[in-house]
Formats: structure tokens, sequence, C-alpha cells
């Protein structure tokens, strides 16, 4: 996706026409991520704004060779949004909406037409993994939960979760270059 | 102990670790090369987790973002380690994503400039000298010039440095302020950076942390850039920039 790229580019020249339209690209998977993460629009709005402000403030740290920009921009989303997770769990406050089998719950989220094809590349490559591998790597990315917390979920041992988590991305890597 | 670590980096990925052990890994990463590539390769792969999720947000957040990010003031970039230590002085590295000027719209933008640089007029360096007016003036000109684009950025270590700077004058005020603290053996030294090759364009009294001047004749300067030198200045910088303002429109 060049197309992000230059546009955090522009935006780290203080260009706000360009922001405005990597906003337009960025914000529906920004918003979408934390909404999952956090399972509560009020505060995935919330976290959303941060982040994309975050954005604008950080662009100009954005660099290329260390990784594209839709990774780093994901990267800032999801780890917004599992720190607020965090500090409402550590205050004691998050309602246990659900607990085990959160991860069933990506079937609710509202498709559109453009994303479909990519979201069912994901979800075949997800597909690869075995059901440890997916459960652990859902649970942790969409759950927002530690690597000790997905242990004691699937009630697995934790240098165990730690490895199929691995094995997982790993998988899923390769399956998602190969679909390139 | 390595191991241990090396078998975070699958949950350091998805963010699945707590701040210690993330502090840990990226120190890990740091030192390890290959270890840093398969980091990269499964960041790449978790981020398309969120193709699956892209939701619209609601239609006000957009107003929220873009009035926000008006308002805030964006990072200075994060200078590049330097892989050894230079045994030679080189030029300047460019750096992507610099702030550049930005059109000074509002009276407001210089008034706040002015207030800053009324008490710190402390020296100029001016290629080419027009007599009669005094520093004051010819600074006071650029900052209510017309065509007046202001840029600031943040210097690393701490402080301000903006320019300010007028096209059909020629001339631009760069005001320094409040740059980290440095012995009496060093001095900033602020710098013109040309196409081929980078002009000094002032150097501040040893230890001095904030000073104004005016810099006259900009040319194809492509941007004001500050590094810190041994005392009295050098004739081409020996360390990376503090701060740098892109001067490209």
């Amino acid at each position: 996706m060049p197309a992000l790229e230059q546009l955090l580019h522009s935006t780290a020249l203080g260009d706000e026409q360009a922001f405005a339209t990597l906003y337009d690209e960025a914000a529906p998977r920004v918003y979408g991520l934390c909404l999952r993460v956090l399972r509560d629009p009020a505060q995935a709005e919330e976290v959303a704004q941060e982040v994309l402000v975050e954005i604008w403030r950080n662009a100009t740290r954005f660099d290329a060779r260390r990784g594209s920009a839709g990774a780093w921009i994901t990267t800032i989303a999801h780890r917004r949004a599992v720190d607020r997770v965090r500090s409402v769990q550590a205050s004691g406050e998050r309602e246990r909406r659900t607990a085990y089998g959160e991860e069933a719950g990506y079937d609710a989220v509202a498709e559109t037409a453009a994303v479909r094809l990519e979201h069912r590349q994901v979800r075949r490559c997800l597909q690869t993994l075995t059901e440890l591998q997916r459960q652990a790597v859902t649970l942790a990315y969409y759950g927002g939960h530690t690597y000790r917390q997905v242990a004691s979920l699937l009630g697995t041992a934790v240098p165990t979760v730690k490895s199929r988590i691995r094995d997982g991305l790993l998988k899923l890597r390769d399956c998602l270059e190969v679909a390139r | 102990m390595t191991a241990d670590v090396h078998a975070l980096i699958g949950p350091w990925a998805v963010d699945a670790v707590d701040d210690d052990e993330r502090a840990m890994v990226e120190r890990h990463l740091a030192e390890c090369d290959s270890c840093a590539q398969e980091a990269a390769e499964l960041r790449e792969a978790v981020w398309r987790l969120s193709d699956a999720t892209i939701a619209d947000p609601p239609p006000r957040l957009r107003a929220r973002v873009l009035h926000a990010a008006s308002r805030t003031r964006q990072s200075a970039p994060v200078p590049e380690p330097e892989p050894e230590r230079r045994p030679e002085p080189k030029r300047l590295r460019r750096h992507r994503g610099l702030p550049r000027l930005r059109l000074a719209l509002a009276a407001g933008a210089l008034a706040a400039v002015m207030a800053v640089v009324g008490g710190l007029v402390t020296w100029s360096v001016m290629r080419s000298q027009e007599p009669g007016a005094t520093d004051a003036d010819r600074i006071a000109a650029v900052l209510q010039a017309g065509d007046a684009e202001v840029g600031t950025v943040t210097a690393e270590g701490g402080g301000d440095v903006t320019v300010v700077r007028s096209e059909a004058m020629d001339q631009a005020v760069v005001v320094v302020s409040g740059l980290a603290a440095i012995g009496q053996d060093r001095s900033y030294q602020v710098w013109m950076v040309e196409p081929d090759g980078q002009v000094s364009a002032g150097v501040m009294d040893p230890g001095e942390r904030s000073a104004t001047m005016l810099v006259s004749g900009l040319g194809d300067a492509e941007l004001v850039g500050v590094t810190e030198e041994p005392a009295g200045g050098s004739e081409v910088p020996t360390s990376p920039l503090v701060a740098g303002v892109s001067l490209q429109g």
C-alpha cells in the first residue's frame, strides 16, 4: 500500500490536506481495531482519536525502511487499545461481557464490499493455523489478552502458549505472503 | 535468558506482553539483527489481522481529529543512531519528514515569536550588511513581512528552534531557545544546508543555549540546522543535527 507511505511522508511535512486523506484511508482500520479490542463504541472512539492525533504528531518518526505504513499505524492503534484494556482491567472496572470464546465475535463485525476480499484472505489464512494456534493468536490480538491470560483462558501451559502464538504468526505470515 | 527473551517475540508482536517484557524484547531486538528481522516480518503479518475488523467510525470523529491535529505540534524526527564514531566530519544528513516552514497566516504567530525574540537578541550574523538599521529593526522587518513563513521544531534534548523566513527579503530569523545544557568547551552552531554542502550561519557563545540571529542571502538553502560543536564552532558539522527546519516550500 504505497499510497499510505506517501500520505505519511506528506503528513510529516505538516501537510494537513494529506493528513485528511490519510484519515479517510486509515480511520476505519484504526477505529475498527479499537472497537474489536475494547468492545465499547465510546471508548473505541476516544482511543481512535488519540491514535490518529498521535499519527499526525509522530508521522515525522515513521521510517519506511523499518516496516510498512500499515504496520506502523496499526501497531500504534493496537498498543493504545490494549493499554486501555489493561488499565481498565487493573482498576477492576472492565465488564467481562464475554470471556473465553471472544474471538467468535469478529463474525459480527460489519463488512463493506471493499474490505470483504482482504477480510476473507485473513480469515482463510487463520484457518491454516491449528486450533490452539488460532485461539492463542486471536485471544491475544483481538481480545487484548497477555499470553499469561491466554494460557489461563485456554487451560494451557504458559510456555506452550508462547510458542503457539509465534508458530501461528509464522504460518499466518507465510499464508499472507503466498496470497499476495 | 536470551532463550526466554526470544520466546517472547511472538507474544510481543501481538502486544501480549507486559511493559517490562516489552522493554526487554525491544532491547533484545536492538542487539540481534536476525531477531529484529523476524520481529519485523511478524509485525507485517500481524497488522493484516486488522483487515477483519475494519469498521466505519462515527462521522463526527473526522472533524475532531483534524481539528485536534491542527492544534498539535509535530514531533522532531528521531535522529538516526550513529553507526560508528565518525572518523571524518561529514555532511549533515538530510532528514525525511522535517517540519517545514508554513505560511504564518495569523499575526498572532509572529507576535509569539517576537515575544521570545524580545529578550534574546544576543547576536546576529549577516552575509550582507545593510547600513542604517539596527539588528532589532532588521529582525522585526522579517517577522512582519507579508510573506513571512514560520516553522518550529523541538530539539533533541529539549528546547526549540524557530525559523521565520521572508522569501521576498531573502532573509530569515532563527530563534534558538533553551537547548540542552552543554559545557563551556562546547558551542551550538547554526548551519544552512544547501544542495552542495552546508554553510555556517553562526556560532553561539560557548555554553550558550539560547540566541536569535538574522540570516541574509538564503539563496537555495534547503534546511536550517543546529549542531553541537567544540567551542567556537567547526568548519563543517562534526555531529548529527539536534534540530532542523526545512526551508523547502
